[in-house]
């Protein structure tokens, strides 16, 4: 019985294939009568504020350019970014992921996603990318070559709730600036209404880097083979949070949690990602009060420097003609028409910034929601979202997460705890 | 003569053939258990021994587990970094922390329904028994959602009646309270499994035998006494098998809250170790680590499996 085992396992264990995908920029021929599938993994497709406008831009570029050239974009929902990564492991095909920054060189280096430069034609591939921002197109960028192209991008924004703000005699078109102004507005608020003043969700993961940059702080090394956010100024960034967070006035919860609560109405002052936009203003309309908002505060009279949230389009082609589909989609929805969507129906900001003064696109959305203003203003000096280094990328995000939570919303000592996190996460670079 | 030849002849090929027909249901006597056992062996094989084994492999490996790419031979690196990683040793002490908290779950509460409850008439006993068993029912998708609702810290109906009780005066965030989100996860997932061990113990309790209880009754013993001493010892073989089934499986049935309300925060606050395994294999992508881990797994569990085994042995009644 034994040795039937063993003869079985053999024979189990000579299954698993191993296929080496091809380089080359050449693209095979689409054809309209029998259509390629390509599949796109889209965490937008999962988030609820989201979802309707992301699955608009599919069916429009499906109804459109994919019937007329023969590709079909089947929208995967993937909430969690990991749907991708099984299906990948389980040998499914995944052609498109609408991917996180902070994963993507691990994403490189062990899910077999392939540089636009080594796939797509150069001549295509520069026509495509002239008119989109230098500062977003870099984003993507590692060791030279494009890995992603940024897709969807938003920068932190200060929500309002005017309706709050007025109650406890604030004046909602005159924001707080600093973080100084933050904590004075949302005590007044907490104050008058009752209501909690302002929250920031620990476990944001993104916004958290803007406001350690803004007090000039790091929290990776330029060379990505250090992390640095034990420094003075990051300490001191997040002991201002804690701060905040312990006054009283600031609400408890996670960001799955938050906006629910800014959505019902209980919350003064929010800092989320502009990707959120529709959802608070549905909500808003149907509570019955004003959505205003503002850019990230500032320490100090020094210029704050937000971070970009927001994801890129990273390509896993299989064969020629597979690629020549995946092209197609990446033009469409990273084009005029694409960008259009993506703002105006999902949230987030168009990266072809010349649209938002073309009125057969942009204009007139940008001139009812003026809030666009403060985001695309923002995306002069933002700076990246940190790229942690490949191999055990995920686990020193999760690591730089929970110190962060630990320090803002525990007693926990803000120094000790960065130091040991920033420890840990060294030992895993090495 | 040749027809006597011929007779002899034939007979001996005949004995031959009988010989050989015989020899061949012999064999196929001593084959026919195996073949039996065969589809059994096979799909154990192919679904369980085969990722056993695999599993013990990538132990020793380290591998990403994308198509295409092959695994690198590491040696013990997985089992070291596994005691170097935080939240490992975090998820160990959570472990037994779920195993043990579940226990009041999985039988002393149950247990006290399903006596209480056994002596209703028919219908009764049906609608209190159907109650019960409802939330074993119900997908933990689906009430893991209803309950973040519940404790929301905001909007939430458990905030909002802590309040106006006065017994709190701030908003409390459950899932993001380490002491909290843990007791929480805890108590939802106690409260599935009440009702599937009151089925099982309820079914128990209709095999022993009422003569027991009339004769104690007659003897002038309380409800509590025959509880204590005809019951109880009864029911041992039940207890033991929910022992055993709570303390193997609490780390499965907290699976899915941990991973639908807390992600296993915050800071790794209540994880445990099937969802660290689940995280380093299909998060972080780390076949060999998750497989250290659940090599780790395997050996404990099976050792404690082995001493309740023993344990029933020895302490199991059996009313024959």
């Amino acid at each position: 019985m034994f040795i039937l085992l063993l003869g079985m396992t053999l024979v189990l264990s000579a299954c698993s294939s191993s296929n080496a995908t091809t380089v080359s920029q050449e693209m095979g021929e689409l054809d309209p009568e029998n259509p390629t599938k390509v599949t796109f993994y889209s965490y937008s497709l999962a988030a609820p504020t989201m979802k309707e406008g992301m699955e608009h831009l599919i069916n429009e570029f499906n109804d459109t350019i994919g019937k007329e050239k023969g590709v079909i974009v089947e929208g995967v929902a993937d909430a969690s970014y990991q749907q991708f990564k099984a299906d990948i492991a389980a040998g499914k095909a995944v052609d498109i992921v609408q991917h996180t920054f902070s994963t993507l060189d691990n994403s490189r280096e062990t899910l077999g996603f392939q540089a636009y430069e080594d796939v797509f034609p150069a001549e295509e591939l520069n026509n495509h990318l002239n008119g989109i921002s230098d500062n977003a197109l870099s984003l993507g960028k590692i060791d030279g070559k494009t890995y992603g192209l940024a897709f969807t991008f938003s920068t932190p924004i200060v929500f309002m709730n005017g309706q709050l703000f007025e109650e406890a005699g604030l004046d909602p078109t005159k924001p707080p600036q600093t973080w100084e102004e933050i904590k004075e507005y949302s005590l007044k608020i907490n104050e008058a209404t009752g209501k909690d003043g302002f929250a920031l969700a620990p476990d944001n993961g993104w916004t958290t880097e803007g406001v350690i940059l803004s007090n000039g702080g790091k929290v990776l090394s330029d060379d990505r083979k250090e992390a640095q956010f034990a420094n003075q100024e990051s300490i001191e960034a997040i002991e201002m949070w804690k701060d905040l967070y312990q006054n009283g006035a600031h609400a408890v919860g996670s960001d799955t949690e938050l906006p629910e609560q800014f959505m019902a109405g209980n919350l003064g002052m929010y800092i989320t990602s502009t990707a959120m936009h529709s959802g608070f203003k549905n909500a808003s309309e149907a509570g019955g009060w004003e959505l205003y908002g503002a850019g990230l505060p500032s320490f100090g009279n020094n210029p704050s420097v937000p971070v970009n949230s927001g994801s890129v389009l990273a390509v896993r082609p299989d064969n020629d003609v597979k690629k020549a589909a995946i092209w197609e989609f990446i033009k469409y929805v990273t084009g005029n028409e694409g960008y259009t969507i993506i703002t105006s129906e999902v949230g987030y900001l168009p990266l072809r910034t010349e649209l938002a003064d073309d009125p057969n696109y942009l204009k007139g959305f940008i001139e009812e929601n003026p809030l666009y203003k403060i985001n695309l203003e923002q995306l002069n000096n933002i700076q990246p979202a940190v790229i942690w280094p490949a191999e055990y990328a995920t686990e020193m995000s999760d690591i730089f997460r929970d110190a962060i939570v630990q320090s803002v919303s525990t007693d926990a000592d803000v120094e000790k705890t960065l130091q040991a996190a920033e420890e840990e996460i060294n030992q895993l670079i090495q | 003569m040749s027809e006597v030849k011929r007779i002899i002849v034939s007979e001996q090929e005949k004995k031959v053939t009988e010989q050989k027909s015989r020899r061949a249901a012999r064999s196929l006597i001593k084959w026919k258990p195996y073949l039996f056992l065969l589809p059994a062996i096979l799909l154990l094989g192919v679904w369980m021994y085969k990722p056993l084994l695999s599993t013990f492999v990538l132990a020793f490996q380290k591998w990403s587990m994308v198509p295409g790419t092959e695994p690198i031979t590491v040696g013990l690196d997985n089992f070291i970094r596994l005691f170097q990683t935080k939240d490992f040793i975090h998820s160990i002490e959570n472990t037994i922390f779920y195993t043990i908290g579940i226990l009041p779950f999985s039988i002393i509460i149950p247990m006290l329904l399903a006596v209480a409850t056994n002596g209703l008439n028919g219908r009764v006993k049906n609608v209190y028994r159907a109650m019960f068993f409802i939330p074993m029912i119900l997908a933990p998708v689906t009430v893991g959602a209803i309950w973040r609702w519940l404790f929301h810290p905001a909007n939430g109906l458990v905030n909002l009646t802590l309040q106006k009780l006065g017994i709190t005066d701030g908003n409390i965030s459950f899932f993001t309270d380490p002491v909290y989100a843990k007791w929480l996860i805890l108590f939802m997932t106690g409260w599935g499994l009440i009702g599937f061990s009151t089925i099982i113990f309820s079914a128990a309790l209709t095999n022993i035998n009422r003569d027991y209880f009339e004769a104690a009754a007659l003897d002038g013993a309380t409800k509590w006494k025959q509880l204590l001493t005809i019951t109880i010892p009864l029911l041992s073989p039940t207890i033991l098998f929910m022992l055993t089934m709570s303390i193997l499986f609490s780390s499965q049935f907290t699976f899915a809250y941990i991973d639908i309300l807390t992600a296993g925060g915050p800071f790794g606050s209540s994880t445990n170790i099937y969802y660290e395994m689940y995280k380093y294999g299909f998060n972080n992508l780390n076949a060999g680590l998750s497989s250290a881990a659940a090599t780790l797994f395997f050996i404990v569990f099976a050792i404690i499996a082995i001493g309740l085994n023993l344990l029933t042995k020895k302490f199991a009644f059996y009313d024959n």
